[in-house]
């Protein structure tokens, strides 16, 4: 195996191969760092380009959009505390927290550092033990996914901040924004009003650039007409960066983040927006001080971004083994793949292993790339949270309204953003948190689909949950988490204690 | 000098044709090729390579647009409400333009569209899992009745078509079996190689490479011809079970169209189908190319057509 990497190493350091890749890396920093223009699309609009380019030209090239655009959502996340990438939603909390208070650079280190080296961990998993990993991974099945979403879902008793109670509500309104549309499996239509509009359901990119983008224009121009002016920013203070005793802090965050976010990665259907989610939340839970998160924490950041990073090398290895991808994402690069003549499955390294290696040995270089990339492109980024707001917003708005546009060329998903953008600042008023609200409408469908597929697999017997080994250890872990949180808000108090029991209910 | 006047005598006769082609349709603004998937699925990679191919034989750009949602309803949806010039078209298949319009309540019917061009077809092929415990149709058939219920088979949609061939299948045979519908080819072969279920029928560009790798087990092939690459896997009737059903992929507009667009719009897309780039690339996802003008796709449509009529009365009777 180390034979066949070094003979991919020679076939990729090649001057026209690493310049598409730093084409294509930065292209994709650009499309990810603008909300609205996500890595699926750029990924999805780009690849048939590369149909008619050598292999080892259009797949470097598109594998470097890839990262490039999932590296780079966090970065508007953290400067303007707009996600660039659904993925990136739950980097906003802390790293925006973090910039606020003059920590930019040092946010936007944390989140680079964080997506390389979990790149890098992920990445040398699927080039060592891609074929045992998949293998275990095809057996999980619907019993096991309906009890890792409804695990992935108590995050939000971790999210929810001081309020239970509020971060049960907008869980639960995020559930059932959700369920607009087309049932999944009878197709029969659900709260649609017989309109066409709403048969697709509500698209998530939009609602989120609304949520998060738009919302937060509205609060800086309220701040403005009110003549609160936020803190000067300090520059000095500013382009500080991280150093390396810092990193080092971060180091268990990072790879207990790294190791949820492949193995989440690696079952088909679990992407990067839930893994971040899933990381943050047991960075949390796991932390010291679990009251500094969601206030500038530099773990939130790094267990956000190594969470979601992770997942990229880790869902390709469903891929590669298999041929079925993880995400959407991947299913594009699949088609890519595919037109190269590369028909990713089970015979793929016995046919292809000179490409296959090529492009693992692509992966390691690209993130060695990424890095040097994303230290030069902050040294001018953290001086955004320098601009004016008056001149940084009204750009910010224009771009949510192109963004939301651009999602699915629908001009009702601007619709869906300015409803968004409203409800967003009403919840941000009234102290409603905004994470668990993303986490629901992120999970329901999965949690639906699963949890159905499971009772028709078992013809309604509720025993599937328990008769599989790994399904009952995914419930007694379940149960455990339930009960903790549970008893934590008991003993914190009554109020809290009632919103744990919805969640409790909510989750089965 | 004779060359030269024969020069002159090809030009002006050049010239004067020029008039009559100019009366023929031209597109002056790009056409809008919507695929009505998410990004990703055969349908998707389909499209890209179509789209990538097309500009030459139109002499304008085809624009690949992706409009996924309501399992394509809203896509094509979408198509059939536009403006009926020609630049607007729908990439379709039988599941959206013959099957869930019938069964199901749509914003669109099968009416709407006039048939372009049908690009390829393929048909599916019935699988078992290697361990299962039936390795041929009858054996998998004599399982579901002795076992009512018990044969868990993986489906990608409701009223998709691999959810269908197995609805012909019950239809035909009385058989009793248990389906479960994942969303998609990847989940559901996912699952049956998992173990939670026995049996799948989908395409080849799906089922093949594990078919290869020993995983899966051929039982027939949903067509009146075998396939190509698996020549001794049977025909469904072969083996003895009536259960036909072709998936295509064809080109549609919006009903309304003026012919001579439609014509041209045709014409287009049979000179793409003799790209040599274009088919490389097509043979390269393992795919092939079956072309059918306006005329002959439309024929076959309207047969399609009133046989899903058929089937969805078979299926309702059956349920």
């Amino acid at each position: 195996m180390l034979a066949d990497l070094a003979a991919g190493f020679s076939l990729i350091l090649d001057p026209a191969v690493i310049g598409v890749a730093l084409a294509g890396l930065l292209a994709g920093i650009l499309v990810g760092g603008l909300p609205g223009l996500t890595a699926t699309m750029a990924v999805a609009v780009l690849a048939p380009f590369t149909f008619m380019m050598d292999t080892l030209i259009g797949l470097p090239f598109l594998l470097g959009v890839y990262k490039g655009a999932i590296y780079a959502g966090s970065i508007p996340a953290i400067l303007i505390n707009t996600p660039g990438t659904a993925a990136a939603a739950a980097t906003a909390a802390d790293g925006n927290a973090m910039a606020r208070s003059g920590r930019a650079r040092q946010a936007l280190e944390i989140s680079l550092y964080a997506s390389v080296i979990a790149d890098l961990i992920a990445t040398i998993v699927l080039i060592a033990v891609a074929a045992p990993l998949a293998s275990i991974a095809i057996k999980v099945g619907s019993p096991e996914f309906t009890l890792l979403y409804a695990i992935a879902l108590t995050m939000v008793a971790a999210v929810s901040g001081q309020d239970m109670l509020k971060g049960m509500i907008a869980a639960v309104l995020g559930v059932m924004i959700s369920l607009i549309g087309l049932d999944p499996m009878s197709g029969a239509q659900r709260y649609t009003f017989d309109t066409t509009l709403l048969l697709g359901g509500i698209s998530l990119i939009p609602l989120l650039i609304g949520m998060f983008a738009l919302s937060e224009i509205l609060i800086r121009a309220e701040d403005q007409l009110k003549g609160t002016r936020p803190g000067s920013i300090d520059a000095k203070r500013a382009s500080q960066g991280l150093s390396l005793s810092g990193l080092k802090r971060l180091m268990p965050t990072i790879l207990r983040s790294t190791g949820i976010g492949t193995a989440l990665g690696s079952l088909p259907g679990l992407g990067a927006e839930i893994s971040c989610w899933v990381a943050y939340g047991v960075a949390k839970r796991t932390s010291k001080t679990p009251e500094a998160f969601g206030k500038g924490a530099p773990e939130g950041v790094a267990a956000a971004e190594a969470g979601n990073n992770a997942v990229c090398p880790a869902a390709l290895i469903p891929m590669t083994v298999f041929g079925i991808p993880g995400d959407t994402i991947t299913a594009v690069l699949l088609g890519a793949f595919m037109a190269q003549g590369l028909m990713p499955g089970p015979l793929m390294f016995a046919r292809d292993a000179e490409t296959v290696y090529a492009i693992f040995a692509f992966l390691l270089v690209s993130n060695v790339m990424l890095l040097f990339v994303g230290l030069w492109a902050i040294r001018y980024m953290q001086r955004i949270v320098l601009i004016p707001n008056a001149l940084l917003y009204p750009a910010v708005a224009a771009f949510c309204f192109a963004g939301a546009f651009a999602v699915n060329n629908a001009g009702f998903d601007i619709v869906i953003m300015l409803v968004g953008g409203i409800a967003g600042y009403a919840m941000r008023k009234t102290g409603m948190p905004i994470a668990p609200f993303v986490i629901g409408m992120l999970l329901a469908p999965g949690l639906e689909n699963s949890l159905r597929q499971s009772l028709t697999a078992s013809r309604g017997s509720l025993l599937i949950f328990v008769e599989k080994p790994a399904a009952l250890a995914l419930l007694v872990i379940l149960a455990g988490l339930v009960g903790l949180f549970a008893l934590q808000g008991w003993r914190r108090g009554a109020p809290a204690n009632t919103s744990l029991n919805q969640q409790n209910g909510e989750t089965r | 000098m004779k060359l030269y006047a024969t020069l002159i005598a090809t030009a002006a006769s050049l010239a004067a044709f020029a008039p009559a082609t100019a009366q023929e349709v031209t597109f002056d603004k790009p056409i809008r090729f919507v695929t009505p998937y998410p990004p990703g699925g055969s349908h998707s990679l389909h499209a890209g390579i179509i789209t990538t191919a097309a500009e030459p034989h139109f002499n304008q750009s085809l624009i690949s647009v992706i409009r996924a949602g309501g399992g394509g309803a809203v896509g094509a949806t979408e198509v059939a409400n536009s403006e009926a010039d020609g630049y607007t078209l729908l990439f379709g298949d039988p599941t959206i333009n013959s099957l869930r319009p019938q069964v199901e309540e749509l914003a669109y019917g099968v009416e709407d569209f006039i048939p372009v061009a049908r690009i390829n077809y393929s048909p599916a092929i019935f699988v078992a899992r290697a361990d299962a415990p039936f390795a041929t149709m009858d054996e998998l058939v004599a399982y579901a009745e002795a076992n009512p219920g018990d044969l868990i088979y993986s489906s990608d949609n409701l009223n998709g078509w691999t959810y269908t061939v197995f609805e012909l299948l019950k239809a035909r045979t009385g058989a009793d079996m248990t389906g479960v519908e994942y969303g998609g080819g990847g989940p559901a072969v996912a699952r049956l190689l998992g173990g939670e279920t026995m049996a799948y029928a989908g395409d080849i560009s799906v089922v093949g490479e594990h078919i290869e790798s020993g995983d899966l087990v051929p039982l027939c092939v949903t067509d009146t011809v075998p396939v190509e690459a698996l020549p001794d896997v049977p025909t469904c009737p072969d083996a003895g079970y009536d259960v036909v059903f072709q998936f295509w992929r064809g080109v549609l507009a919006p009903a309304g169209t003026p012919d001579e667009v439609v014509v041209a719009l045709s014409d287009g897309f049979e000179s793409l189908m003799a790209d040599e780039g274009f088919l490389r690339l097509i043979g390269r996802i393992g795919s092939s190319i079956q072309f059918a003008d306006h005329e002959e796709f439309d024929a076959l449509l309207t047969q399609e057509i009133a046989a899903m009529a058929d089937v969805a009365a078979l299926v309702d009777a059956n349920n």
